[in-house]
């Protein structure tokens, strides 16, 4: 089915539990195979699919927010970090520390970055996926994205924000 | 700008949105603002990370896309509504296959509208105006920065790569509009000169040319606008296209790298 995999990847950062992950994506498709004489032709599908998703999603009402999924992900890994595994494998204790944070944030706030940050769709886009003046979404994303770094610092500042950048800012500013 | 405008705009920055003008000026702050450039960079590279990550993760869509195909089989197996509308849909999708493939038949040079000529022309304004003219662009340079770009218009990571193994080095890109789509505008060089490549996540957008060419399993399509050579193939993932004053071959030859590296 064309754009199941990114479809239910978002799903399964919205949705209460796995299943209700495939159920979402489910009822997303068949929606969208029920509509498709409404779908303008020449337009983005990928945003109108993306668009039904969260209109399934808000219509069934936010249940609970992390997956047990994701959850357990982020457990492995975590216990990975706190045994000092971190150095040993950054790349992997990073890559949990940053999905955790993600788990963390409001549904609004994690969302829009699914949305724009991991699946590239603009601002403009997300107005239209979300039913939202484009203000707003500015605003949110800009939150979200301040929301994301309060919660991965410090542990992953030094990562994130390495001194030589700053450097390198510096040098190119001079 | 003063860096409160600088954030509220960061958003539409990013994501390749902002109109030339205050793209301009937002660039123009960036280099008298250290802690603005600093911030981006924070930003880019958080953004860059949460994508890596989570595209990283296993999604597996095959029990939902079986369950899918299972369930629309069978109402239109089993409700004459279901299968009359499947059919009409079956109907309705081989008679635009049909009528595409009759099309393509009698030949894209009698498709050549104004509508689906505008993506050339716009290639060739642009190549013209912001390569050849070198009229002030905001451009970036950085990797990981053109990385955030691609992202944005569906270019995946490994094709900028691939693009990089040969004879042409990425100077240099920026987010554009071509035909009212945006497209990662990628400046090579050969050493010699500079050439214009639009890329941009395959879609539902008409790219037909005046003439075309297979070179190395790709359909090429061309046209000769004002002095450029724009010439534009499409991969299963991407529309790709090039655009040069310097000679119709130095286009074919970029357009034949590019064709067998993606």
């Amino acid at each position: 089915m064309p754009h199941s995999r990114s479809l239910l990847r978002v799903a399964r950062r919205i949705a209460s539990d796995p299943a209700a992950a495939e159920d979402l994506v489910q009822e997303t498709l068949l929606r969208a195979w029920r509509n498709f004489d409404r779908f303008e032709k020449g337009t983005n599908v990928r945003a109108w699919l993306f668009r039904i998703l969260f209109n399934a999603f808000y219509a069934q009402g936010r249940k609970a927010r992390s997956s047990p999924l994701v959850a357990s992900i982020e457990e492995g890994r975590l216990e990975a970090m706190s045994r000092g595994d971190a150095r040993a494998q950054p790349p992997i204790v990073e890559a949990a520390a940053v999905s955790h944070a993600l788990q963390q944030l409001s549904d609004d706030h994690r969302a829009v970055l699914l949305l724009g940050v991991v699946e590239g769709f603009t601002c403009r886009e997300m107005a239209e996926i979300l039913s939202l003046p484009i203000g707003t979404v500015m605003s949110r994303i800009s939150r979200a994205r301040q929301a994301l770094r309060e919660r991965l610092s410090p542990a992953c500042s030094d990562v994130l924000h390495p001194r030589a950048d700053v450097e390198c800012a510096e040098r190119e500013v001079s | 700008m003063n860096c409160h405008e600088r954030a509220e705009l960061t958003p539409l920055y990013l994501s390749g949105e902002l109109e030339e003008e205050r793209a301009a000026a937002f660039g123009a702050h960036l280099k008298s603002c250290a802690e603005c450039i600093g911030e981006l960079q924070h930003q880019a590279r958080l953004d860059a990370r949460l994508h890596d990550v989570l595209l990283a993760e296993d999604v597996n869509a095959t029990k939902v896309d079986q369950r899918v195909r299972e369930m629309i089989a069978s109402r239109a197996a089993s409700q004459p509504a279901y299968r009359d509308e499947s059919r009409r849909w079956i109907l309705a999708t081989a008679g635009i296959a049909a009528a595409f493939a009759l099309l393509v038949l009698a030949g894209h040079r009698f498709l050549l509208g104004k509508q689906v000529a505008q993506v050339y022309a716009d290639a060739a304004r642009d190549d013209q105006m912001e390569v050849v003219q070198l009229q002030p662009r905001h451009w970036y340079s950085d990797p990981a920065q053109i990385s955030v770009l691609a992202q944005k218009v569906g270019v995946p990571q490994s094709a900028l790569q691939a693009l990089q193994r040969g004879p042409y080095r990425l100077e240099r890109a920026k987010i554009c509009f071509l035909d009212k789509h945006l497209f990662l505008h990628v400046v090579f060089s050969d050493g010699q000169r500079d050439l214009s490549m639009f890329l941009r996540q395959r879609d539902a957008m008409s790219v037909q040319g005046s003439a075309d060419e297979m070179m190395n399993g790709k359909l090429v399509q061309t046209a000769d606008i004002g002095g450029e050579h724009v010439a534009l193939f499409e991969t299963p993932q991407l529309i790709v296209m090039v655009a040069t004053t310097q000679s119709s071959d130095a286009a074919s030859h970029l357009v034949a790298f590019a064709a067998s590296k993606l």
